[in-house]
């Protein structure tokens, strides 16, 4: 490009382009969507499994959950070393889904303390009553999606990717229906809306991301 | 009733920098070189123009031993730029 005076419809042509090609380089690589869309849902299938076929593995599927935290760290140094652009709303969502990962944590201490607490009254008061009232997990799945839904549909507005945004409000939903439905169905209720929120979107930004590697924009 | 448009943005590359800036908060040099197609010396000179009218900021340091210059669009560049546009909507046929 040189230095030479304008037309206005060049001028208009150079804005276009130009605010056109910032925006390219905006594509998510995809990795860490497709990474805990992949862990949450399989992790919530192999919940439902358990349940379903009265399964006792020696350990806790959701321990996968917390290792996926090592790739993450590599995957996000990793991008913000390669990243030559910083938009506007970068640091607000990485302080999103910062607070996001505090309060998984958090809800899920929180739900483990209160279980403790609750489930053994509520197997008291099913023994003597013989009433059938599911225990404190019924409701505990239906926090966690609460609160997944959060930065997805964030992120999704911001970034105007309408599925992503979809995919949070799915969350909400089952979020509601699993305060309605027995444990067991909550974790496909989960499986569901990992798999829309994070999975699905992930695979097609991914697909975005190495098509305009292809074309030399990113 | 045509408005004045602003020298400083009225060419072709300052004008395509300043074009990538509005967009993102900040970006590398290496970038807007490799976005415009522009040569090094050449994007340095219209830089420091836009740098002067103070219509960017650019910071110079180091990123793994390497230097590293990073360039944003200021309140005053973002100003211009909007009156820039509103100043070239006149020109063109309603």
């Amino acid at each position: 490009m040189q230095e030479k005076q304008l037309s206005e419809q060049e001028s208009l042509l150079i804005i276009q382009q130009m605010i056109g090609r910032a925006r390219n380089e905006f594509v998510d690589t995809g990795i860490g969507p497709i990474l805990w869309g992949a862990v949450i849902t399989f992790c919530s299938l192999f919940q439902f499994a358990q349940i379903h076929f009265h399964l006792h593995p020696p350990f806790d599927i959701w321990f996968l959950a917390l290792l996926a935290i090592i790739p993450q760290i590599f995957i996000s140094v990793k991008e913000k070393r390669a990243r030559r652009v910083k938009g506007w709303d970068d640091d607000i969502l990485g302080y999103v889904w910062l607070c996001f990962g505090v309060g998984v944590v958090l809800v899920n201490v929180i739900n483990n303390v209160a279980s403790h607490d609750i489930n053994p009254i509520i197997r008291q008061y099913r023994e003597m009553t013989g009433a059938e009232v599911g225990n404190f997990w019924t409701f505990g799945t239906a926090y966690l999606m609460f609160v997944y839904g959060f930065p997805t549909i964030i992120t999704g507005a911001s970034r105007k990717f309408h599925l992503m945004t979809v995919g949070g409000i799915v969350c909400w939903v089952s979020a509601l229906i699993a305060a309605f439905t027995p444990t067991k169905f909550d974790f496909l209720l989960m499986a569901v809306s990992a798999a829309l929120a994070w999975l699905i979107p992930g695979i097609i930004l991914r697909k975005k991301y190495l098509a305009q590697k292809k074309q030399g924009n990113v | 009733m045509f408005k004045e448009l602003d020298p400083i943005l009225h060419s072709q590359l300052r004008l395509a920098v300043m074009s990538l800036l509005i967009g993102v908060k900040e970006a590398e040099f290496t970038y807007i070189k490799e976005q415009t197609g522009a040569t090094a010396g050449n994007l340095s000179v219209q830089m420091t123009k836009l740098k002067e009218a103070g219509y960017i900021d650019v910071i110079k340091q180091f990123k793994e031993n390497y230097p590293q210059t990073i360039c944003k669009i200021t309140p005053v560049g973002i100003a211009a730029f909007e009156a820039y546009v509103k100043a070239l909507q006149s020109y063109l046929p309603k």
